[in-house]
């Protein structure tokens, strides 16, 4: 068509436009520097002072001990029972937040009148800070004056149990506080996760007669689980980190029933003798076990996507 | 050509946009039991937040009554004692400050509690301080996230797996080991007790999550319809804000609700590397050590503050956050 | 194999209309198209079809059965959608078997099937991919199988060649219309391009805002359109439409040019403006001709754009109306901006309509 061939020719200089590697290093560039000033440093300096005996209160300069720090962690049954309390209570915690998370998002995704308010309303608890949270529900465990017992037993408040005072129950109860707090997390990606996934798959299996049941086999969840691994992920990976909450609701006790790796190594870094040195050590042995299992759910995550 | 017929179906005719087989009685009621369910759910997780509101409003001896009050009368010492500082009286002396007739509603407030008023809390300005730390800092981990994301997901780049592995292992290091090397380090450089201090660390956590999350959602969205986009002559630039951005909104939603709840609550650095300047409201909170010992409804009431800016924010993009993405709706 | 009757069928969203009251028979093996601008209503009405969407009023019947508040899956029909629905993380192979094994058809049965239907539209190569890495055109082959796998009383398709390059569009669509024929198909297909509707159907429904404008074989909305829309909407260039008067037999231009209109329209014209009034004049643009030789009944006009074409020229008059008129000349003819030309019509292809009611004035009117 003649017309447009003239409009072409006749047009105002062209831009330049940036290519496509120089927008990618503009793009990543800016994260990688600042990801690299803020954890380079503290990682190698970690790492320097796990090899020696450094204290953050004593006078001296850190001195070299070698791998004594990670030989006295790895000895000492403590810091094990602190392993398997941390795995025990990211295990149960992860697995009922997806559960309740899903299901959550499951109910939430058709709108109904209010469901904005009601989603928002879910999201609450996540948005407390986590050390308040542990003070709070202190208060709420308490077997006079908390209301935790009191709903569960109005009638006969001798019946009433001290979640935090025996070593099973704490751990539940400390389960209990980090399920309520973060299944709306899991609940919110989701319900994003499932928003996006088109009608017309929907309208095309209603179509082919297609069971409820089949339609979330084959369609709801294959299109969610990349999201919901993703939600895991970092659930775990906050997990086997938790501290704040752990620290205010129970300190670590009863005794050393939820004491995790980061309340030791609180313990360590910041009670009694300060020995910066160790906990550093200790921090590293945890940071390679966190990278070993994330290892494994990001080559899961993988597969599933296809890639 | 019109056939008569018997008009069948529902009584009312059917006004909005629904399946046929989404009428029957059977599938409403499904839809309203799930409704009924999930607002049940929703209201007995609020029970503890009911109960943190609860505590703001009650008098402090009755704090800890047995059994729990829920009932009771309401009164402003928390809030009042949040915002303000205050001692403690004598008899004597409260019964002589009584008969003062200039006092305000505040000081009627406290000394129905037994305490005097002697000047303002560091509070307003500790939650000032919150605002700007956090909004700067999801400001920025969202913005350079996004960037970074649809650079991995659209691009071939060199090593990407281990780049992205290496962003998201900055969030695995346990932060109480972190915060020594941090606090050397600013002080170093002088960021101790500044905005920025806490601003750009803010930003370094939150970005590896949003990376990772945002990648997520970008990879979920065709290729196609830049490419399309690309072969009309608009650049890479154009056909990411055209394209991308509006289908990578639940996405940016999600991601910003789950930074800024970081930042906002975030403790342990802000203890650490704060002091009288930049300080935000999580560590002061749990610390509200007042004349009496533990003020719970003090606490209480700083939660409670606390705790709005990130309901309204939450609010506000609901739309955003359970948004479908219409891929219907985009004709070429 | 199917007849489908729309009965009053009509779709409401609260008080506003989305399709209004329309009755509609659509025979058996016909490739009936629906075809208007966006918004107007066709696909809700495939929709209402298929049972996605329910009806405000109406009664839809299959085959003499009543469908109306049937589940869609019952209705033995197959909906190809514009993005192509795929499952993305399935395999095409999957993706095509879905169907039947959503019915628990039997492993061997399914496997046959999907063979049969794969080479029919040679994508036997393609079976083990995702649809992710299938271009746009192998993608609406594998949904077009994923439809014919079910053999279906009726095929309904929601514009299903929209997401296509241009070039891919054209061999699709012969492909589409040679498996309507194949599988002796009863057809429904959705478009908003009179190109591909004109193409490709054996009737039309032309629909705007909600009402059905026109329903005619394609050779009757080209050369009859019923209204001022069709006239616009189909052919491309639309059908030239020039405001003017009406008296003695004479259409008068805006300019003052007069056109003696044929003789066998003059008694419809003088009934249907009673003697006079203004009327609105419709040609195509190759129902006009240039003529160099000043002959009677010319129009004058100055050009005022004139476009090359390939295997003709496509000339843009100038007559004094607010819009300029398209005139089809030869490919070699060559006139300058600005310059006086004559053109005439062919008597058989005007048309005239009601400038208030914008309908088409029958020629039968007597």
């Amino acid at each position: 068509m003649a017309v447009t061939a003239q409009a072409l020719s006749s047009s105002a200089p062209r831009r330049r436009h940036m290519s496509d590697a120089s927008l990618v290093r503009l793009f990543i560039i800016p994260t990688l520097i600042l990801l690299i000033l803020w954890n380079v440093f503290p990682l190698f300096y970690s790492l320097y002072l796990s090899f020696t005996n450094y204290s953050a209160i004593a006078n001296k300069a850190p001195e070299w001990v070698g791998f004594a720090n990670y030989t006295a962690i790895l000895s000492r049954p403590s810091f094990w029972n602190s392993f398997i309390t941390t795995g025990v209570y990211a295990i149960l915690s992860v697995s009922l937040q997806t559960v309740l998370g899903f299901g959550l998002a499951l109910l939430l995704r058709q709108k109904f009148w209010g469901s904005g308010i009601i989603t928002t309303m879910t999201l609450v608890p996540m948005m407390l800070s986590p050390v308040v949270v542990g003070m709070f529900w202190k208060l709420i465990y308490n077997p006079s004056y908390g209301i935790f017992n009191y709903l569960l037993n109005p009638l006969d408040p001798r019946a009433a149990t001290d979640m935090l005072r025996f070593p099973n129950t704490a751990m539940l109860a400390v389960v209990i506080v980090d399920v309520w707090m973060w299944t709306p997390f899991v609940m919110l990606l989701c319900l994003s996760g499932l928003s996006a996934i088109p009608d017309y798959l929907y309208e095309a299996a209603a179509i082919d007669r297609a069971s409820a049941w089949f339609q979330f086999r084959r369609i709801t969840l294959p299109q969610v689980a990349p999201l919901l691994m993703i939600a895991i992920l970092f659930r775990t990976i906050e997990a086997l980190k938790s501290f704040d909450l752990m620290m205010g609701l129970t300190g670590g006790g009863p005794g050393n029933a939820t004491e995790t790796v980061s309340i030791q190594l609180y313990r360590l870094a910041f009670q009694g003798q300060f020995a910066t040195g160790r906990a550093s050590a200790l921090a590293y042995i945890v940071l390679i076990i966190v990278i070993s299992i994330s290892n494994v759910y990001i080559r899961y995550l993988n597969r599933l996507r296809g890639e | 050509m019109t056939t008569t017929f018997e008009q069948t179906g529902p009584r009312t005719p059917v006004v909005e946009s629904i399946r046929v087989d989404k009428l029957s009685p059977r599938s409403r009621l499904a839809g309203r039991a799930r409704a009924i369910i999930a607002t049940v759910l929703a209201l007995i997780s609020l029970i503890p937040v009911f109960w943190i509101i609860r505590t703001a409003f009650i008098p402090l001896n009755e704090v800890t009554a047995i059994p729990p009050k829920i009932i009771f009368t309401p009164s402003l010492e928390g809030l009042v004692g949040l915002l303000t500082d205050d001692r403690i009286l004598s008899e004597s002396a409260l019964a002589a400050k009584r008969n003062d007739p200039n006092l305000s509603f505040v000081d009627r407030v406290m000394l129905n509690a037994g305490r005097e008023v002697v000047g303002s809390s560091p509070y307003a300005s500790q939650l000032v301080n919150s605002v700007v730390i956090a909004g700067a800092s999801t400001i920025l981990s969202v913005f350079f996230g996004l960037l970074s994301a649809y650079a991995f997901s659209r691009f071939n780049i060199p090593g990407a797996g281990d780049l992205l592995f290496f962003i998201l292992s900055t969030r695995m290091l346990p932060p109480v080991v972190v915060t020594i090397p941090i606090f050397l380090m600013y002080r170093s450089l002088g960021l101790h007790d500044t905005h920025i201090g806490l601003i750009l660390l803010y930003t370094v956590f939150n970005l590896s999550f949003s990376v990772w999350l945002l990648k997520g959602f970008i990879d979920e969205i065709p290729r196609e319809y830049e490419e399309a986009a690309l072969v009309d002559g608009y650049t890479r630039l154009q056909a990411f804000r055209k394209i991308v951005l509006p289908q990578a909104l639940t996405g940016i939603a999600a991601t910003t609700v789950f930074c800024l709840i970081f930042a906002w609550n975030e403790y342990a650095f802000a203890l650490m590397l704060t002091s009288q300047n930049a300080r935000t409201a999580p560590p002061a909170i749990p610390s509200i050590l007042g004349s009496g010992g533990i003020e719970w409804n003090t606490i209480a009431s700083g939660v409670l503050i606390f705790l709005i800016p990130v309901v309204i924010v939450t609010f506000a993009l609901r739309k955003y956050l359970l948004r479908g993405v219409t891929f219907g709706a985009i004709r070429k | 194999m199917a007849t489908i009757e729309l009965i009053q069928v009509e779709k409401k969203f609260g008080a506003n209309y989305a399709v209004k009251p329309m009755d509609l028979t659509i025979r058996d093996g016909e490739f009936l198209v629906l075809l208007g601008p966006s918004g107007c209503g066709k696909t809700t009405t495939l929709r209402m079809i298929s049972g996605l969407e329910s009806v405000t009023a109406g009664c839809i019947k299959l085959n003499g059965r009543d469908v109306t508040w049937i589940h869609p899956s019952q209705r033995d029909i197959a909906f190809v959608f514009q993005f192509f629905a795929l499952y993305p993380h399935m395999t095409v192979r999957d993706n095509i078997a879905f169907p039947l094994q959503a019915q628990q058809v039997p492993r061997a049965e399914v496997n046959r099937r999907v063979d049969e239907v794969v080479k029919l539209l040679q994508i036997e190569h393609l079976l083990n991919s995702r649809p992710g890495a299938l271009s746009s055109g192998d993608q609406q082959r594998v949904s077009l199988a994923r439809a014919l796998v079910r053999r279906p009383a009726a095929f309904l398709m929601d514009e299903p060649l929209g997401a296509l390059d241009a070039d891919y569009r054209e061999t699709m669509r012969a492909e589409i219309k040679r498996l309507h024929i194949d599988q002796h198909a009863t057809s429904v297909y959705v478009t908003h391009d009179q190109i591909e509707a004109m193409a490709m159907g054996d009737r039309i429904v032309v629909m705007s805002a909600a009402m059905v404008q026109q329903v005619g074989t394609p050779a009757e909305v080209y050369y009859d359109p019923a209204n001022l829309f069709v006239a616009r909407f189909i052919g491309s260039p639309g059908m030239n439409l020039i405001r003017g008067q009406y008296e003695q037999g004479q259409f008068i231009f805006p300019r003052g040019d007069r056109y003696t209109v044929p003789a066998n329209w003059r008694p419809a014209l003088d009934k249907a403006l009673n003697g006079a009034g203004e009327v609105i004049l419709g040609f195509r643009p190759e129902s006009g001709k240039v003529e160099v030789q000043q002959t009677d009944n010319l129009i004058k006009a100055e050009v005022y754009a004139s476009d090359m074409h390939g295997g003709f020229s496509m000339l843009h008059l100038d007559v004094g109306a607010p819009n300029v008129v398209h005139i089809r000349a030869n490919r070699d003819t060559d006139f300058l901006m600005g310059e006086r030309v004559h053109f005439g019509l062919d008597p058989a292809m005007v048309r005239f309509f009601h400038p208030q009611s914008e309908l088409a004035i029958r020629r039968e009117e007597n």
